[in-house]
């Protein structure tokens, strides 16, 4: 778990031990982590959980360990004991989520809501055809294949899905890293190597810096020992370990280190004491898999469209079965009649549609560096109103970064972008070039060799992050520090450490001519500043007063609130005479001066946000999209990059800002004056739900800092209370529960960790903040053109209904047949329904509010009932034009047709008279009805073209949206004709698909209908852009 | 429910439905919350407060009849306009296109659902509906009738009346005595008592059809044969109800001999060109009668008429009426 990529993962190795700033909120988030892991799983896993409360280890002396753990910590467990228990307790690994079986996976694609609407129309059609073929063993097959099809749609639509859906899975498959893992541990007296897997409880390890912990270890000796647990509580900050008990906590506490952290530096021996699932990581992972996946927003949306559809169709059918039985047809034919009307309502291209609307958007995303997992996903990101961000890795590039430096009394901003191409202070004064000399030379900080292609700053660096920092940051301005320290040569160095709390080392100067040797040193500010007595300002040493010492103070806090880290650098050049070339210097019997340097410059390092994420978060922002950063970080740290980054306004203000500027007691501060808020875990844990809420409704600007994973998924869940659709972005192990209840769970792609990118939706595979918003646009551009798509084909299904409802009640041969219905739904619409996904918006889609999750539905009533009852109808009754046409030129007038079904559909009357008198064959008139079906189909046709225009917009003209700006849709329309045209004319003798060869006029029947439905729609669209909120736009707008 | 500020009649009411659905299939809810829906439903229905029903008021809901009232009637107008205009194109008394009903297609009668004549000539029950078919069928071609209405034209051409075509048309006589042995003057059993039925053809009626060349259609009968390959193929596009009879392959010597009345077995030129029932409303569609005076008896014998002459088609796989008719003949002593 949480193996980072190799560049990342040794530039991470080793940072500076700072001491932590506030222990008391520490406390606060274990506790939550605590009592919330608690509540959260009291139900199943009482026993686990008291066994994890129960942990004592730390507090225990190592001969009370070698009790309980029945080992010796010097000669370890015998291997026959570790067989014994690695069978008993099983490997140490995580027990990996449930992969659901692809057979499983593609059943799936093949039951959500669309699929079980077309799977009920088709069984509906088979039982028909079941009550049709007891009554009559020679009825039409025509319900057989409409079944047929249907569940064909079904299966083909679900064979896409499923393989569009296993591409991305492949591409995610590609991620993950099969090293195995070695640990060394002793056994039988003896150091071995044995993969990480077969560790047990009680087994002695070793480890170093670089190593990833093997698991749960209680530590028995360190020697500088550092670990990051950024993946585990989201502090960029490596934390010491050492073998004292320091905390009651067993998470807080200096003697444990967790497993799939990584050791920075340093080296320890520990004893292993929980191993895979029962592991603290492990523990949250299985968290992670217990949190179900909330239903996709599109997909409550189809649900509900679903809904609507099987609401129309239902009380359609009912309500002619009730007119066809009072019309005294039989009650077995009134029931095909329901079924029939039943399974017309069913749209059966739009599942396709849909399915490849969604894949396209995929698609385009995937361009962007955006993978989506879930096809449904790819909207979810449009209807997002909060983002819950993470901060390390997600906000922030994880790595330490020189930010600010101060020397001659000025602070200077460095350049923090990822590439650091443009270091813009000034570097004319001379006390700069003491600068860059201490900061090159007091640094143990090393580039791997090998690497001289690779850019400065993806260098791989053996050693501490600050010191890498500082390596890479100087590597940048001088160029070669490699050989800048060679010229220097290093006589005696005292490296960090945490009692002393600076870094000296004294070297030969570059310059033959002197002989004296430079002392550097840096350190903690106020310790470094202690032992000067002067300072450098423009190059001359000046001596060290209370204004320069005020100054000093002045800009070492301004930095530290900037949530920085700030050290301190001094020289000292070593006289000559007192300290001869051939000195001896013995770092342990100091034999230098260690007071009166001369102080040189303040420089301060952070964790800077990635430069893309500022933009992104403004973005959000004018997209009405609330960003909350939820971090494990410290506040101060979460609060100075909120600022940086946007998610704190510049000028919004916390209660305690307000407090500290007024000078008043923070109990006095009307709440309603903030804006911004930052929440520590330790008060999370003490709010109610409610006050979450209020919270959560109150504040536009929100941080929450030390927060644990379970709190990290009650936000979310906060949120969500909100009716809002939540996005989660993160990268670590404790983000993965997160992610996994949000709405859209997004994970980073390079430094993202397994259970991260497992847990997610959406994969971001260039770690850009930035695509998120490319997420949002598409997203929000999906949903606006899936309405148009579902708009488009719900309006023919209008067309196609009512002429089996006039069949029913008014006699008429049979207007458009069930195949040449589905030649419609299946064939000349699908093309033209797609283009519409490739439609523009219509305005700057980024400008607007997230849709409300209960108010603005994909498939609303204005929507329906604009597409049924107003242009449904016009096509209805344009299609219907045409077939009254051919008929009455045929020979059968409309007058003749009304109640004619009976006699018209007999076999054996094959002298059936006309408008004429003349008298009609039972094949001539079949052959008439399929020009019937094929002039209504063209009818239905010509009208859906301008359907298809108009759809174009909702609100705009076509002519403000241009006509020929979305090229497909050309496409579309070229491909309706040519189908219809290849029907009639290429296929027209082909009997069984019920098309004949129309007379060139009947195409253009229907024209004047259509060109009423596009000035119709264009007059809709009008009085919505001038009455805006008005009526019009309320009852019309959709 | 959140309810939409919105429009409309019916669909209004399943929508409310199926949100209905969308909670319930929601799942887990206490029969509390179900109340509570049950309760919104209703407020949804009528709510009193605010008087309003299904999310409108009185006002909205006349506002909206209004304007549907309109929109629909403007709609009827369209519509009515388009079919003015299309009755404007064409004319009630020729038809725009006759393609599709020709050729001519043929019927026999009697006819009773079935081709298939099973009679017994000893039990009059099992042949008087055929009687009773015939002598309805020809009360229209009684002598009296059509010497009344019809006018005795010239046989053996075409009667061809010019003039407006809203003008009235005259037809020509066809007699039921013409039919000789089949008219049922002589035999009221039309054959059937004796086992030798008489059965009647009649070709379709098409506007403006004229057999070509002057040469009169003829009409000839014999027993079906083996199926050529061609008509092999046409069991695959038979209309189901008559797939049974081609199970019989009948030998030509089954039918010994046939009548025709009139003798010439053909349908006279006179009675073309048919003007249309507008205009040309006593005509009465010329007949052949066939009298199958020697069948083989308790056998089912396969009988196939067909139209023969110039223009006719009577192969068509697909259309078994067109240009022929098929039937079986089983008279059982």
């Amino acid at each position: 778990m949480s193996q980072k990529t190799e560049i990342y993962s040794v530039e991470l190795s080793g940072r500076n031990d700072v001491e932590k700033t506030d222990r008391g909120d520490d406390k606060g988030k274990h506790k939550g982590l605590r009592k919330n892991r608690w509540e959260l799983r009291k139900d199943q896993q009482k026993e686990e959980l008291k066994k994890e409360l129960d942990l004592d280890d730390h507090k225990l002396s190592s001969e009370e360990l070698e009790m309980k753990y029945g080992t010796n910590i010097t000669m370890g467990l015998s291997s026959a004991r570790a067989a014994e228990l690695l069978a008993r307790n099983g490997p140490n690994a995580l027990t990996p989520p449930k992969e659901t079986p692809e057979i499983v996976k593609f059943l799936k694609q093949m039951v959500g809501g669309f699929s079980i609407l077309l799977w009920i129309g088709a069984v509906l059609c088979w039982i028909a055809y079941g009550i049709q073929y007891s009554s009559n063993k020679a009825s039409s097959l025509d319900n057989v294949y409409l079944g047929s099809v249907l569940a064909l749609v079904v299966i083909l639509t679900g064979i896409f899905a499923y393989y569009q859906e296993a591409r991305s899975t492949n591409i995610m498959a590609s991620f993950h890293k099969m090293i195995p893992q070695q640990a060394l541990v002793i056994r039988d007296s003896e150091k071995k190597t044995i993969p990480a897997e077969q560790l047990v409880v009680g087994d002695i390890v070793e480890i170093k810096g670089g190593d990833q912990i093997p698991a749960d270890i209680r530590l028995l000796s360190a020697q500088g020992c550092k670990v990051d647990n950024s993946s585990l509580t989201g502090e960029s900050e490596p934390q010491p370990r050492s073998c004292e008990f320091t905390h009651e906590n067993p998470l807080e506490t200096k003697n444990i280190s967790f497993f799939s952290t990584t050791c920075l530096e340093g080296t320890a021996t520990g004893m292993v004491i929980n191993t895979g699932d029962r592991t603290v990581i492990g523990q949250i992972a299985s968290l992670a898999s217990r949190v179900t996946n909330v239903k996709t927003p599109i997909a409550i949306e189809i649900q509900h469209f679903v809904h609507i559809v099987a609401g129309v169709a239902v009380s359609i059918g009912v309500l002619f079965f009730i007119i066809a039985v009072s019309m005294k047809y039989q009650v077995l034919d009134s029931i095909i009649f329901l079924i029939g009307i039943i399974v017309a309502n069913v749209p059966e291209g739009l599942l396709a549609t849909v399915t490849v609307a969604l894949s396209l958007t995929a698609k385009r995303m995937a361009k962007k560096n955006c993978l989506v997992k879930n096809l449904e996903a790819v909207e979810t990101l449009g209807s997002t109103s909060i983002i819950c961000s993470d901060k390390t890795g997600t906000l922030t590039q994880n790595r330490m970064t020189v930010a600010h430096l101060w020397f001659d009394n000025q602070v200077f901003v460095a350049d923090t972008s990822e590439a650091h191409s443009n270091q813009a202070f000034d570097q004319s004064s001379a006390t700069w070039a003491s600068l860059s000399k201490i900061i090159t030379l007091c640094n143990r900080a090393e580039f791997r060799p090998g690497q001289e292609s690779v850019p400065v700053m993806k260098k791989v660096v053996v050693g501490d992050a600050s010191e890498s920092a500082l390596l890479k940051f100087s590597e940048v301005i001088l160029g070669d520090v490699m050989e800048v320290r060679e010229r220097n040569r290093k006589v005696a160095e005292i490296p960090f450490n945490s009692t002393n709390k600076f870094q000296l080392s004294i070297h030969e100067t570059d310059d033959p001519d002197d002989k004296r040797f430079l002392l550097v040193m840096k350190g903690a500010p106020e310790r470094v500043l202690e032992k000067c007595s002067t300072i450098m300002v423009h190059g001359q040493e000046q001596p060290l007063d209370q204004s320069t010492a005020k100054a000093f103070h002045t800009a070492y806090m301004e930095l530290g609130g900037l949530g920085e880290r700030v050290l301190g650098f001094c020289h000292l050049y070593l006289p000559a005479d007192e300290f001869p070339e051939t000195y001896l210097f013995d770092t342990d019997a100091m034999n230098f001066p260690t007071s009166n340097f001369c102080f040189v410059g303040l420089l301060s390092m952070i964790d800077p946000p990635r430069s893309t994420v500022p933009d992104a978060v403004t973005k959000c922002r004018s997209a009405g999209i609330k960003v909350i950063m939820v971090t494990g970080d410290h506040p101060i740290t979460a609060k100075a990059i909120a600022k940086s980054v946007g998610i704190i306004s510049a000028n919004s203000e916390t209660v305690e800002d307000i407090a500290k500027r007024l000078n008043i007691a923070v109990e006095q501060v009307n709440q309603r004056d903030a804006k911004a808020a930052v929440v520590t875990g330790m008060e999370l844990k003490d709010m109610s739900p409610a006050q979450l809420d209020e919270l959560l409704t109150n504040y536009s600007e929100i941080v929450f800092a030390r927060t644990s994973p379970q709190q990290k998924l009650i936000i979310v869940e906060g949120c969500q209370r909100q009716d809002a659709i939540v996005a989660v972005t993160g990268d670590g192990v404790n983000d993965s529960p997160a992610l996994k209840k949000a709405d859209i769970g997004i994970a980073m792609g390079i430094t993202g960790s397994d259970a991260a990118k497992n847990a997610a939706d959406m994969v971001l595979l260039d770690d850009n903040f930035a695509s998120i918003v490319t997420g949002v646009e598409e997203g929000r551009l999906i949903f606006d053109n899936l309405k148009k798509t579902i708009a488009y084909t719900l309006t023919k299904n209008i067309a196609e209904l009512c002429p089996f409802l006039i069949y029913i009640i008014a006699g008429l041969p049979l207007p458009i047949g069930t195949i040449t219905i589905l030649f419609i739904d299946l064939g000349t619409d699908i093309i033209p329904s797609v283009a519409l996904a490739y439609e523009k918006a219509e305005s700057d889609i980024m400008n607007r509010k997230p849709r409300h999750k209960k108010k603005d539905r994909l498939v609303n009533l204005p929507l329906a009932v604009y597409s049924y009852l107003h242009i449904g109808l016009m096509q209805a009754l344009g299609a219907f034009l045409v077939y009254f046409t051919v008929y009455a030129q045929e020979g059968f007038q409309p007058s003749a047709l009304i109640n004619l079904r009976v006699e018209w559909e007999k076999d054996y009357v094959n002298d059936l008279e006309d408008s004429y008198g003349q008298e009609w064959t039972s094949y001539q008139r079949k052959y008439l009805e399929w020009t019937g079906y094929t002039a209504f189909f063209v009818g239905i046709m010509i009208q859906q073209l301008a359907d298809l225009i108009i759809r174009k917009t909702r609100r705009n003209s076509i002519f403000q949206q241009g006509l020929f700006r979305n090229k497909v849709i050309w496409v579309g329309i070229a491909s309706q004709i040519i189908i219809a045209l290849i029907l009639s004319y290429g296929l027209g003798s082909v009997t069984a698909l019920n098309f004949t060869t129309l007379r060139a006029q009947y195409w253009f029947v229907a024209a004047p209908h259509a060109v009423l439905i596009w000035v119709y729609d264009e007059a809709r669209k009008l009085f919505i852009r001038l009455y805006p909120g008005g009526w019009w736009d309320k009852n019309m707008y959709y | 429910m959140v309810v939409p500020n919105l429009k409309e009649e019916e669909e209004e009411e399943e929508e409310k439905e199926k949100e209905e659905k969308e909670e319930e299939s929601q799942g887990q809810e206490t029969s509390n919350a179900w109340w509570q829906k049950l309760h919104i439903v209703n407020e949804y229905l009528w709510d009193p407060e605010k008087r309003m029903s299904l999310a409108r008021t009185g006002q909205s809901w006349s506002l909206i009849l209004v304007i549907y009232f309109f929109f629909y009637a403007s709609l009827a107008a369209v519509i009515t306009l388009c079919m003015y205009t299309l009755f404007l194109t064409i004319t009630p008394y020729m038809p725009t296109f006759t393609e599709r009903v020709k050729p001519p297609g043929v019927m026999i009668r009697p006819f009773a659902h079935s081709l298939n004549f099973n009679f017994n000539v000893s039990e009059p029950d099992t042949w008087q509906h055929y009687v009773i078919s015939l002598n309805g069928f020809l009360q229209g071609y009684n002598d009296s009738l059509q010497e009344e209405m019809n006018v005795d034209c010239p046989p053996g051409q075409y009667f061809i009346q010019d003039g407006d075509e809203d003008e009235d048309k005259k037809a020509c006589q066809f007699k039921r005595s013409f039919l000789k042995n089949c008219s049922g003057l002589e035999d009221p059993t039309f054959g059937y008592s004796t086992g030798q039925p008489c059965i009647l053809l009649k070709m379709n009626r098409i506007v403006g059809f004229r057999p070509e060349l002057g040469d009169p259609v003829k009409v000839s009968c014999k027993v079906q044969g083996k199926p050529t390959a061609e008509a092999e193929r046409a069991v695959c596009s038979l209309t189901r109800w008559d797939e049974g009879r081609l199970g019989y392959r009948g030998d030509e010597n089954d039918i010994r001999s046939i009548n025709y009345y009139p003798e010439s077995a053909s349908f006279d030129l006179r009675y073309y060109p048919y003007y249309g029932k507008l205009t040309h409303v006593n005509y009465t569609s010329p007949l052949v009668a066939m009298h199958f005076t020697d069948v083989v008896k308790n056998q089912a014998v396969p009988v196939q008429c067909q139209l023969k002459g110039k223009g006719i088609i009577n192969d068509v796989i697909n259309d078994r009426f067109v240009g022929r008719v098929i039937f079986t003949l089983n008279i059982e002593t």
